[in-house]
């Protein structure tokens, strides 16, 4: 079925226009000071619990801060308004607090903040992280001492310090004598940046916080330009409007490589696409057979050279390699249509059997594309596949609801946590855990799902580690989800800007990591 | 006229609640706003929580109802996601796109009576075959094409133009405005062109036809012949009667820029409360969505009016009873 998408219509007219305009790009004067980074998707609110997406989270840690951060290319933990910590039980994390920082509005960081903070994230009318914050038992300071506290939790959370980075701290103060709208207009803050104006749509500007604990960042005004459409995100680059494209489409690489005043770069991207399947014994695809037949079928390689453009990297697991459950042993399945109808046979299915895949055609790159890719493989082999492709605000409640069969589904762990990962996308769903939430299709293979509930539980982070790797490996042997790819982040820079930046594993534009060469 | 005017009025009320209803059941079908707000980790118990606070669990009927009973006293709901009313969030887009539509439409009238006005007077000659021509352009050629050619023209290769956004704009209470800036009218240029091309193409063209029909009138041939000066017979007499048709057009078209001037704010990314539409229904932020809905039914229905009144002085053979 093909149909004019006006997306790639437009992307398209614009990359075969781009080369006449590339020979005209006009020198301009940089401004020592500012950077503006072009994105996206747009902040949609500046209280920092409110929206999860890494589009609002990666502003979010400009002007906030959490009691760690995490740093550099790798996504590194390190101190920020904790200088230590220390895992007590499994319960319970100790956490030595920064004294001396303040918020930019000149109210002193206390331990009461880190207490409202929690408290304010259970809320469900102003949070989006409200099972992280019901999840919190109490926090209290330890011997009368205001700097050092515990934080008990209701049930082991492995995850708990890895997760810590994009809790950002408020002011108990200022949180509380504004009203929830306020909030959500102006953020306060501890981070490296404050926030100076924000006009919807148009811009958000910050500037550096010359009170700021550690050392102030060398970029002094940092602008952030939300621009939707990626065909005038790069006319605002070409034309110097903007310093750093985020989200270079995969149609428009190529012309901007060859671009002499551009320059682009490029990292894996942390999230992975796959292919979720029901087990269920009613089903042709309860059979392990089966789902290998429908592994071996799919030719990655030609996805990622066709419709990635080379941009995106074969995908063995769910898990990116910085995550803690991450098996470098796995392996692709290689691409074999004669075997994969061997298998079909072995299993009784030779003659086939129909099955519908669900995919969104507004979240992933190239989502729509992968899937019809992915029916035609399928049909080689002999198995009536169609697609049921639907936009992503109605795909996120046929997933809850388990609706599919078969889907498609891109994941990250935001807290480079395996376990919640596979609890969320793997485990049996079963809705008073709050477990299998994402399992799409309901795939169930009971024996795993023990062996990652007891890994919960350890305190042995070795011991753990090697469990959750055995977890990892016993369901891709099973063929839990068929992985495809990790997709890559592609950004552009001006190189007049002469601006020295490393993208993040999680795409989040920090300002406090660049800087002026 | 006024009883027309409050016929029409409760009419339009009658429109509103029709328009409300039906906006009301298409989001019942859009997906689960709820999912959108607690965020992909929450369990079920905090799912249920929050439908309970937005009264997502009550039956659609009494949904409804409440949302009528807080509508009647314009209290259209907070947006889930940003957890400001969604009238006042409307309403700070508001300037951004009424500056935007209203050039736009000034320039798709100005240009599309006097053009069509030349090409109805000379229809052979050279240049009235391209405009003919180019209006149909203006038509066919899809609006996002349309702002990317601009774009790439006037801002990357000659650079002449800036490519997207407002530029400076000047806060006169809560209406920011950008015409009071050099860098504003500069930015409005290639939007308002692009978004008024179609109202142009179109309102030239219904000219053309309007005053070919109007000149070949036997009233314009007396004028003719008692030696009037062609100028007078054209603009006084000819153009007055045909540019009722005009009019009413140029309202509706004026309407619909204000209403759906969405793909244009997109491509120059222009801080518009289409803008605004487009992201809510990606979020599933309905309180907006719904909101904005009705405002744009209430501005088009309005004009519609305003047109009609204006038509009874363009033409005093129009009676209202």
């Amino acid at each position: 079925m093909e149909r004019l998408n006006f997306k790639t219509t437009a992307v398209l007219v614009f990359a075969l226009m781009f080369i006449v305009g590339a020979a005209f790009v006009p020198g301009l004067a940089q401004n020592n000071d500012k950077i503006v980074v072009g994105v996206s998707s747009p902040p949609e609110t500046m209280n920092p619990h409110g929206d999860d997406s890494d589009a609002n989270l990666g502003v979010m840690a400009d002007i906030y801060e959490g009691l760690v951060k995490r740093v550099g290319a790798e996504g590194e933990i390190k101190p920020a308004l904790a200088t230590k910590w220390k895992k007590m039980s499994p319960k319970k994390w100790r956490f030595w607090l920064r004294e001396g920082v303040t918020f930019h509005n000149g109210n002193e960081f206390t331990w009461e903040d880190v207490k409202f903070t929690f408290e304010h994230l259970a809320n469900t009318q102003v949070s989006d992280f409200t099972s992280f914050g019901k999840a919190i038992e109490s926090i209290e300071t330890v011997d009368g001492d205001p700097w050092v506290i515990d934080i008990t939790t209701t049930r082991p959370i492995p995850y708990f310090l890895s997760n810590m980075h994009q809790i950002f701290v408020l002011d108990k103060e200022s949180t509380e004598n504004r009203t929830p709208g306020e909030v959500a207009a102006k953020g306060i803050g501890t981070g490296p940046y404050k926030f100076v104006d924000w006009e919807e749509g148009s811009y958000l500007e910050l500037q550096a916080y010359e009170n700021y604990w550690g050392e102030v960042p060398p970029i002094k005004t940092a602008m952030l330009k939300p621009i939707v459409e990626s065909s005038t995100r790069l006319a605002a680059l070409l034309t110097g409007k903007i310093d750093i494209m985020f989200g270079v489409p995969v149609q428009l690489y190529q012309s901007i490589k060859t671009n002499p005043k551009l320059e682009t770069i490029t990292r894996p991207s942390r999230r992975s696409i796959f292919l979720g399947i029901n087990n269920a014994e009613d089903l042709p695809t309860s059979s392990p057979k089966v789902r290998k037949a429908m592994y071996m079928a799919i030719n990655e390689g030609e996805i990622i050279n066709t419709l990635m453009r080379g941009h995106a990297k074969p995908a063995a697991q769910i898990p990116d390699p910085p995550t803690f459950g991450y098996n470098p042993d796995l392996k692709r399945m290689d691409y074999n249509p004669e075997k994969a109808k061997e298998l079909l046979k072995e299993a009784g299915y030779e003659d086939g059997f129909s099955i519908t895949l669900w995919c969104t055609t507004d979240r992933y790159i190239q989502d729509e594309q992968i899937g019809q890719a992915v029916v035609k493989y399928l049909q080689k082999i002999g198995i009536d596949a169609e697609l049921n492709a639907i936009p992503k605000a109605m795909y996120w409640g046929k997933l809850k609801d388990k609706e599919p069969n078969f889907y498609m589904l891109g994941w990250f762990d935001g807290a480079f946590s395996f376990t919640r990962s596979a609890l969320k996308l793997l485990h049996t769903p079963n809705a008073d855990k709050g477990y299998g939430v994402w399992n799409g299709a309901g795939f169930s293979y009971p024996e795993v799902d023990a062996l990652l509930e007891k890994s919960i539980d350890m305190t042995d982070e070795d011991k753990r580690l090697e469990t959750l790797q055995k977890v990892n490996r016993m369901y891709m042997e099973n063929v839990a989800v068929i992985p495809l790819h990790y997709q890559q982040q592609i950004y552009a820079v001006r190189k007049e800007a002469d601006v020295n930046f490393t993208p993040r594993p999680d795409k989040w534009p920090v300002f406090w990591e660049m800087s002026f060469n | 006229m006024l009883s027309y005017i409050s016929r029409r009025l409760l009419q339009g009320i009658i429109v509103l609640l029709g328009v409300s209803i039906i906006s009301f059941v298409v989001f019942q079908y859009l997906g689960d706003p709820v999912l959108s707000i607690v965020g992909k980790n929450a369990t079920q118990e905090q799912i249920e929580e929050v439908r309970q606070d937005l009264n997502l669990d009550e039956p659609f009927h009494i949904q409804y109802l409440l949302f009528l009973k807080d509508a009647v006293q314009g209290k259209f709901g907070k947006s889930y996601v940003k957890e400001r009313p969604a009238l006042n969030l409307i309403m700070a887009r508001f300037p951004a796109t009424f500056e935007l539509a209203s050039t736009a439409i000034v320039i798709a009238l100005t240009l599309g009576i006097s053009l069509g006005v030349f090409v109805s007077i000379k229809p052979q000659s050279f240049l009235s075959r391209i405009i003919m021509a180019g209006s149909l352009f203006g038509i066919s050629i899809p609006t996002f094409l349309t702002g990317l050619i601009f774009i790439l023209l006037f801002a990357v290769v000659f650079g002449i133009l800036p490519p997207f956004g407002r530029g400076e704009t000047v806060s006169l209470g809560f209406w920011r405005t950008g015409f009071l800036t050099a860098s504003g009218w500069r930015h409005l240029v290639l939007p308002s062109v692009t978004l008024g091309m179609y109202s142009l193409a179109m309102l030239l063209r219904l000219t053309k036809a309007e005053m070919i029909e109007v000149l070949s009138d036997d009233y314009i041939k007396t004028a003719r012949a008692k030696g009037l000066r062609s100028s007078t017979v054209i603009f006084k007499h000819a153009l007055r009667n045909g540019l009722a048709p005009v009019l009413t057009m140029a309202g509706l078209q004026f309407g619909q820029l204000i209403a759906f001037a969405i793909i244009t704010e997109t491509i120059f990314q222009w801080p518009g409360m289409g803008r605004l539409l487009l992201s809510s229904i990606y979020n599933n932020d309905r309180p907006i969505i719904v909101t904005y809905i009705i405002l744009a039914a209430l501005v088009i229905l309005l004009l519609n009016l305003l047109v009609d009144i204006l038509y009874a002085f363009l033409d005093p053979k129009v009676q209202y009873d």
